[in-house]
């Protein structure tokens, strides 16, 4: 099976944070702004926007590794790969909240906070779950639904890393796209 | 368009067609464009997101991870309410900045300025001129306009205390207004405080900032639009009741297709007197029409239906679509609701956009300016560009997808009163009787968030099937027209005591009173009533809703229908929702202090129930059987 990732191309973010608002809505119990924002537990951004230099924009956001990390780390098997194919997904009904996996990530993606998931829990890990429900679903993932300048791309890896192969090779004869 | 399945779009067979058609064309459409969007800003969409100065743009986190407050300190509330007032200016500003343009009219009239332009209803200018105070005993016409003219300028000012037309409102409602100190003092001078208040660091309390949109909405609805209903009357005439007709069947495949868009009647009535000007149908026929004809679009076209019983080709949602008919020849504007895009599709055709007002340009359009001296001579200049395009139509693109369906409009309050024998007698004894347990204003526009038409008229037929009423303007009114909604016939689809007081009088059970300006005639029944009755505007078994609204004009009017004691169901959220103390102001709070709130309800069906359930409590208080 040919998976597809959310792909980042830095240079195309702007940093309107329209990929935060719509993972929270789309991790949120209603799935719609006007109510997510009132539910008890509120929903959190898996995604994050990054400062840099000059206050420029840099999403970041869970690589679902293999090995991960964070897998390894994690006590009471919370992160698990059994849920949807390739990707880490944190079960909150084991999460224990004792920030191993933070500690463990490379890349800074893992937040902890109340969950609807676990509601009698006070803190549990939040990362990115890659929307695997909405990709079962046919969809694609919510950040990447919200991305108006395709900083967020939702591609097969080799083939979008092919299709750069070929711009390039456009480009190395002088011809640009 | 993605959706094959067109009737997802719109109820109208017409948009259906033309929504097929335009994918033939390769036209693209509002809804192409809203796919485009498509997931929106979310912190806009809450009203989150502050522009109003450069050490932001700055946003709220709703879900509480990131800021809670803009670089000022401003928080949710603060940003909320300094979004939603300016919102509210905007709306008042386009309407009272027509209602200014009739003003200067009126003075170009008394001035003895234009010769283009006349009173037509001289008992409605002496009655007006007296209301607000002025002496017109011996004087001629030209100086009571003049006079008035000098009246309503003020108004716009900021040396009074008060509008000229306060003394409509009833006593207990102004003397709410002026305990809260909401009384509107002067159209320009709530708009541009409100500019001032919403600048950094001046009003940071949102229910302050509220209460000043609230006085703000009321100088457009008791004074802006107010004017601009009155001296359209005063100018055009007053309407009376008159058949017309409705849908895009009203184009002409043998004829030059002139449609009028945009709001005020100055233009419109200028255009519909040279398009029956003979030289001008002769060279039309010279050039292979068998003659001119004109229809309407948005709520100019109101205007002319209401005083002329010019048909109305569509409403917001159907202006790119009238042009896929590839049977028009000119749409001439002049301001508010043109959406840009008409210019490209026009490009798509032989069309032409015709923009006729220094404040309404597009890039793309034929602009031809028109002013008090000229209008009639540029009029003519639009007629003659139309009668050329014609010679340009290819008529194998062309396609009129239906027939068209009859309307009747022109119930201005003049007209329903004299209608009811001379007093509103008979209608509050029919309220009180049970036979129209109340009146509802459905007004408003089409967005393309939602069906086309579906809400605007379902609510109606809800609301008629339970003895309530309806009174229309601006889009919703071809929403009902296109259904049947708006001949005495659609009686049938009433309760039985709505049913029978509509066959006993031969009226319908959905009466258009308007333009979106004119939603200033049904504050002015309102208030009537009250007054006859000795109660509060917020007393009355009435309701008002805007199910399909889209401009910051529509949020205005629902703000001073709410400040002026009437309930009202907005069927799109308003961008308010990013602060829960500004929506449980509008949801709930206000009832508390101007008798009236606001309620967000997308389902026609459950729309009407909170509607039926306010006028039972309404009918309730006044001791009337529910």
């Amino acid at each position: 099976m040919i998976q597809k990732t959310v792909i980042v191309r830095l240079e195309r973010c702007v940093g309107c944070m329209q990929c935060m608002i719509r993972c929270a809505e789309a991790h949120s119990q209603s799935k719609t702004l006007a109510e997510a924002i009132r539910e008890p537990i509120l929903a959190k951004p898996r995604i994050h926007l990054g400062v840099g230099p000059e206050g420029r924009p840099f999403p970041n956001k869970c690589r679902h590794c293999e090995p991960a990390p964070c897998q390894d780390a994690c006590m009471p098997w919370a992160i698990r790969d059994d849920i949807a194919p390739g990707l880490k997904v944190v079960d909150p009904t084991r999460c224990i909240g004792c920030g191993m996996c933070a500690m463990a990530c490379p890349y800074y993606v893992i937040r902890f906070y109340r969950d609807a998931g676990a509601p009698e829990r006070p803190s549990v890990a939040i990362k990115c779950d890659g929307c695997h429900e909405r990709v079962a679903a046919g969809g694609i993932p919510a950040c990447v639904t919200a991305c108006k300048t395709g900083a967020l791309a939702f591609e097969e890896v080799n083939l979008y890393l092919k299709e750069g192969t070929n711009r390039l090779a456009q480009a190395a004869y002088g011809v640009h796209s | 368009m993605a959706k094959h399945d067109l009737s997802a779009y719109s109820i109208c067979e017409d948009a259906q067609a033309m929504l097929a058609k335009a994918n033939k064309d390769g036209v693209e459409t509002v809804w192409d464009r809203l796919k485009a969007q498509e997931p929106q800003c979310g912190f806009c969409e809450l009203g989150l997101s502050c522009r109003n100065c450069v050490m932001g743009p700055c946003r709220i986190d709703p879900f509480g991870d990131g800021p809670q407050r803009g670089v000022c300190g401003a928080d949710a509330d603060v940003i909320v309410a300094r979004n939603f007032g300016r919102m509210v200016a905007a709306g008042a500003a386009a309407h009272s900045d027509h209602g200014r343009d009739l003003v200067e009219t009126l003075l170009a009239i008394g001035e003895g300025s234009t010769t283009d332009y006349a009173i037509r209803d001289e008992a409605k200018l002496r009655r007006i001129a007296e209301e607000v105070g002025l002496d017109v005993a011996g004087k001629e016409t030209k100086a009571v306009a003049l006079a008035l003219a000098e009246q309503f300028y003020e108004d716009f000012g900021s040396r009074r205390g008060s509008v000229s037309f306060i003394d409509r409102v009833p006593a207990k409602r102004r003397a709410l207004w002026e305990t809260l100190g909401i009384t509107p003092r002067g159209i320009d001078r709530e708009v541009v405080e409100m500019m001032h208040r919403t600048h950094m660091g001046v009003d940071n309390d949102a229910v302050n900032i509220c209460l000043h949109a609230a006085r703000l909405s009321l100088a457009d609805g008791w004074a802006g639009s107010m004017i601009a209903t009155e001296l359209s009357d005063v100018i055009f005439g007053t309407p009376t009741p008159r058949p017309s007709k409705v849908n895009l069947g009203v184009l002409k495949e043998d004829q030059v297709n002139i449609l009028v868009h945009g709001h005020s009647p100055i233009v419109s009535e200028m255009i519909l007197a040279a398009v029956r000007d003979p030289a001008l149908v002769a060279k039309a026929k010279a050039a292979g029409a068998s003659g001119i004809n004109l229809a309407g679009l948005c709520c100019t076209g109101n205007e002319l239906l209401m005083r002329q019983g010019i048909p109305m080709a569509g409403n917001h949602l159907m202006t790119e679509l009238a042009l896929v008919t590839g049977a028009v020849e000119v749409i001439v504007v002049d301001y508010q609701c043109i959406m840009p895009s008409l210019v490209t599709v026009a490009g798509c055709y032989h069309s032409r956009i015709v923009t006729t007002s220094p404040k309404a340009k597009f890039t793309g359009a034929t602009h031809i300016a028109f002013d008090t001296q000229n209008a009639k001579q540029k009029a003519v200049e639009v007629v003659e560009l139309a009668i050329e395009r014609f010679k340009e139509r290819d008529p194998a693109r062309v396609d009129i997808p239906v027939e068209p369906v009859d309307i009747m409009s022109g119930f201005s309050n003049e007209a329903v009163l004299t209608a009811l024998g001379g007093t509103a007698a008979p209608l509050i004894e029919a309220i009180k009787a049970g036979s129209i347990r109340g009146a509802v204003g459905i007004v408003g526009c089409n967005n393309p968030k939602v069906k086309h038409d579906y809400q605007n008229v379902n609510l109606i037929r809800e609301c008629i099937k339970r003895d309530l009423l309806v009174l229309v303007t601006g889009c919703v009114t071809v929403s009902a027209g296109k259904q049947g909604l708006l001949v005495p016939e659609a009686a049938e689809l009433a309760g039985p005591g709505l049913a029978s007081v509509c066959k006993a009088l031969g009226i319908p059970p959905v009466l258009h009173v308007g333009s979106c300006v004119d939603n200033s005639r049904i504050m002015q029944l309102c208030a009537m009533l009250a007054t006859a009755l000795g109660v509060d505007i917020s007393d009355l078994p009435v309701a008002a809703a805007a199910p399909e609204w889209y401009s910051e004009k529509a949020a205005t009017i629902g703000l001073y229908a709410v400040a002026s004691g009437i309930f009202t169901v907005l069927g799109v959220n308003p961008p308010i929702l990013g602060s829960k103390a500004v929506t449980d102001l509008a949801v709930s709070g206000l009832e508390g202090v101007v008798g009236a709130s606001f309620a967000v309800e997308g389902d026609p069906v459950k729309a009407a129930d909170l509607i039926d359930a306010r006028i039972r409590t309404k009918r309730q208080a006044l001791g009337l059987k529910p």
